[in-house]
């Protein structure tokens, strides 16, 4: 096991690299669209899968990249690799921003914070027309740019996975899961809980940044609603709930079982696909809360960073 | 060394509380329920803010400052209800507590559960030990960043003898080693006992200190206690 899963690592990486140009051009963009559902789930379990700080408007930060990038391209004409880049550093100054007084709320307050806050952005974007559209949206230069932001999207997705890699595997991590098991216990043992929680909130923002950069240049056109819809961060933090929270691959599993699964319900029946995603977040809760992963986990005692 | 008012809304549940610490000591703090012990932990811990006086380790006013800053000044405490992290190892419970090379940290969390009899149970997750055991890695974390003075609320509340008698032992080689050891507990044989002085709180207020002979046989302490 421990030889094999570097082997099917590199070869899913392969096949993945060369897909592009042996499949399908439906098939290009839902492995794109894959690739955005990882970034964003894997991004949201950062902050709320290791600290416990459930964030409700996660999406904020991906319609912040968005409109960022969208701007940029359209008013100013950035190319689309350098407005991506601006969308996640904006989403990070967002987050750095909001951080100091919504991170000093615990439990469900933060997570109502955020809610607004999603809502907040989407308001200021439909008000300030002159630079963002309004609600008539945004519209970038026409430009087939689809094989390249799937390679983009995909390197945002691997690093996305790295850096959790990383930092679930480092003292770091643990100590961003010491504020979700007891934070008080965790500052009484002199863990600045404040800064660890800023610092994983600000990592946790530059991904949906980046994905939503990417998504506006991809579809070509933007509307605040269409990239600030809170089903978006519901379906990210099921995915993750799904996969397992707190780990490394828990994300990933969860995005691409869950998209898989949506995309073949979705086109047989498209009414019962809300009612599939509402039924799967009561199973989880209730047969296994720590997800897939986290039940391996538990069960055969596999590493903290699977 | 600490003296501290706090009250919530109305209530005055440290009134000016002084107590002066000596390096290398090991103290009790006793009372009645809500006499306001463990908020005198939290005040000095710095995790409830003091609303008056001050906190002084070593000369220095530590009042003020954020938990962990207190922590990091030398302060270690464990709590009345266990507070460890339950879903990381016992291992990653002390070692999170560190700031200092990997290597060493380990070595010494190692060591620290070895010193407990827990090395065994490195890799399991803390959540899954049992009450005594999780007080021991609770203990040990607290060591963990080698603090200079130690706070214990209720070292002994279910804690078997043999387990417990492990812990005194324990507690006496740290003020040996020079620490300052403040611990809350209701156990009036580990207090007599264990303790060199004794401070006895009531309604926020401290009634009486001394050593622990002359405590038991204050009239205050007796009628705070039984009534009269």
């Amino acid at each position: 096991m421990r030889r094999l899963a570097p082997a099917a690592l590199a070869a899913a990486i392969l096949a993945l690299a060369v897909y592009p140009i042996l499949g399908t051009g439906y098939g290009t963009r839902s492995v794109l669209q894959v690739f955005m559902w990882i970034a964003l789930a894997g991004s949201w379990n950062i902050i709320s899968g290791l600290t416990g700080y459930v964030s409700f408007g996660h999406v904020a930060f991906f319609g912040a990249g968005a409109y960022t990038a969208g701007i940029l391209i359209a008013s100013v004409g950035w190319s689309w690799p350098a407005a991506a880049l601006a969308g996640g550093g904006a989403a990070a100054l967002l987050a750095l921003g909001i951080g100091g007084p919504c991170l000093r709320l615990k439990g469900p307050y933060f997570a109502i914070a955020m809610l607004g806050l999603n809502e907040v952005l989407r308001a200021l974007v439909s008000y300030f027309e002159r630079l963002t559209g309004g609600g008539n949206g945004l519209s970038l230069p026409t430009l087939d740019a689809t094989v390249p932001v799937y390679y983009a999207m995909g390197l945002t997705a691997a690093a996305v996975t790295l850096g959790a890699r990383l930092i679930i595997g480092s003292r770091f991590g643990l100590r961003l899961m010491t504020i979700r098991e007891d934070e008080v216990a965790a500052e009484a043992m002199g863990i600045p809980t404040f800064r660890h929680k800023l610092v994983a909130f600000l990592l946790s923002a530059i991904g949906p940044g980046i994905a939503g950069a990417l998504t506006a240049r991809d579809q070509g056109y933007i509307e605040p609603l269409s990239v600030f819809p809170l089903a978006t961060t519901i379906t990210m933090i099921v995915m993750t709930l799904f996969g397992g929270k707190g780990t490394v691959w828990g994300p990933v599993l969860g995005a691409v079982v869950l998209f898989v699964a949506q995309e073949l319900v979705w086109a047989r029946y498209p009414y019962v696909h809300p009612l599939l995603f509402g039924a799967i977040i009561v199973g989880v809760v209730l047969a296994m809360p720590r997800g897939v992963l986290g039940l391996l986990q538990t069960k055969y005692r596999l590493p903290r960073t699977i | 060394m600490i003296d501290v008012h706090k009250h919530f809304g109305g209530v005055r549940a440290l009134n000016g509380v002084s107590l002066a610490l000596e390096r290398g000591r090991i103290y009790g703090l006793i009372g009645p329920n809500g006499s306001g012990k463990t908020t005198l932990f939290n005040c000095v811990t710095g995790i409830e803010g003091a609303e008056g006086g001050r906190v002084l380790l070593d000369g220095e006013r530590i009042d003020g400052l954020r938990p962990w800053q207190i922590a990091r000044r030398g302060v270690g405490r464990t709590f009345q209800v266990i507070r460890v992290f339950p879903e990381l190892t016992a291992l990653e419970n002390l070692l999170v507590v560190t700031t200092g090379p990997h290597e060493a940290a380990r070595t010494r969390a190692r060591e620290l559960l070895g010193f407990v009899k827990l090395e065994a149970l490195a890799d399991e997750y803390a959540g899954n030990l049992s009450y005594g055991q999780q007080k021991l890695v609770e203990f040990v974390r607290m060591l963990m960043r080698d603090p200079a003075l130690i706070l214990l609320d209720e070292p002994a509340a279910g804690v078997n003898r043999t387990l417990l008698n492990d812990l005194l032992d324990a507690v006496r080689r740290l003020r040996d080693e020079g620490k300052t050891v403040l611990l809350v507990e209701h156990d009036m044989k580990v207090v007599m006992g264990l303790c060199e002085h004794v401070f006895v709180l009531d309604h926020g207020e401290k009634i009486a200190e001394g050593p622990p002979g002359v405590i038991q046989s204050d009239e205050r302490v007796i009628e705070a206690y039984f009534g009269r």
